[in-house]
């Protein structure tokens, strides 16, 4: 950037490609309107005037996964929702993100030994970015989630392989 | 009404398939396997004449049970061979309520739906068949409602073995 830089007039920004399409991913992920059990609840309130997801430019909650980029998994998945939540992610266009959202999500939670149509964990159906804890996750602990998403988005790169972290 | 004047009414109405009732009462302290019996006194019915039974309350005068609160069952142990099936009955213009028990064998597990009877049974029924394998013989839409439609087993039954996986998706 350095050898270009002040080299153009003063109306004209330069930046780096990478860092412009990242700002632009994490600055407006759209989630998909989009709940399954209790934890929904959890997320309108994060969406809501209170703690307003907003601010973080993920407040647009899209009726259609072919505007959205993340699905909030947000409740107990089971066999016959798994099926519509694997088509439903299908859908949603690249780039796109998925969040466990509290325990039923991640790992099939209460419902573990005894719930005989619970998925034990969304990850079994598709790729999950983000795991939050709770049951259900208080709304600060999904807007970390929301916020450590950002961080992944931050660090992937367009043009070269991202650097591996140890 | 309270429940010995249904039980009387039922009696005088010669009620088909009526067989007893139960009501609760405290153990005996002298015998301590005796534990008593809680929960709401209940009518026995033989479930060969169950769609007649129930005939009966909703069309007699001074029961008038209008309304099939709920229909479930009950697996009592793996070795029973018997399914409980309950039924809760409500009279709004007496303002009484009905709880009748049926002891059915689970082999071959059928007994006349009460649809026909109550059209709040159908989806009950439903549930029941799928959960206890019961067959309701002449129900109007013996589909599953709750599971999917290719899923094996009774999920309610104390027999019942999870499966190791759907469709794909692992169940460990």
């Amino acid at each position: 950037m350095s050898l270009i830089e002040n080299r153009f007039e003063e109306n004209l920004l330069t930046t780096k490609v990478d860092w412009l399409i990242n700002w632009a991913r994490l600055s407006s992920i759209w989630p998909m309107t989009f709940g399954l059990a209790c934890c929904a609840i959890e997320m309108m309130a994060v969406g809501a005037a209170h703690h307003d997801l907003d601010r973080f430019g993920a407040g647009a909650f899209r009726a259609t996964p072919r505007q959205a980029d993340l699905m909030i998994v947000a409740g107990t998945v089971n066999f016959k929702m798994a099926e519509r939540i694997k088509r439903l992610y299908d859908q949603m266009p690249f780039p796109k993100y998925v969040m466990a959202m509290g325990a039923c999500a991640t790992g099939g939670g209460p419902y573990y030994k005894f719930g005989y149509t619970v998925v034990k964990g969304v990850d079994r159906v598709v790729p999950v970015d983000v795991y939050i804890a709770g049951c259900p996750p208080r709304p600060e602990a999904l807007m970390e989630g929301l916020m450590k998403l950002q961080e992944k988005i931050r660090n992937t790169s367009v043009i070269r392989k991202p650097a591996r972290t140890a | 009404m309270d429940f010995q004047g249904i039980y009387d009414r039922l009696r005088a109405a010669k009620a088909p398939g009526l067989l007893d009732c139960d009501l609760p009462r405290a153990g005996d302290p002298a015998d301590k396997k005796d534990q008593g019996r809680a929960g709401d006194a209940f009518v026995l019915v033989d479930p060969a004449h169950w769609a007649d039974f129930f005939r009966t309350c909703k069309q007699d005068e001074r029961l008038g049970f209008e309304q099939l609160i709920d229909l479930s069952a009950t697996d009592p142990a793996k070795d029973d061979e018997n399914f409980w099936v309950n039924v809760q009955l409500l009279s709004l213009k007496h303002k009484h309520r009905l709880a009748v028990k049926a002891l059915l064998p689970k082999d071959p597990g059928r007994i006349a739906t009460l649809a026909r009877v109550y059209r709040a049974a159908q989806w009950h029924e439903r549930e029941c068949a799928e959960m206890f394998g019961i067959t309701f013989e002449g129900h109007p839409d013996p589909r599953n409602i709750l599971l999917p439609d290719d899923w094996a087993g009774s999920p309610l039954r104390k027999d019942y073995e999870f499966p190791k996986e759907y469709h794909g998706i692992s169940c460990e």
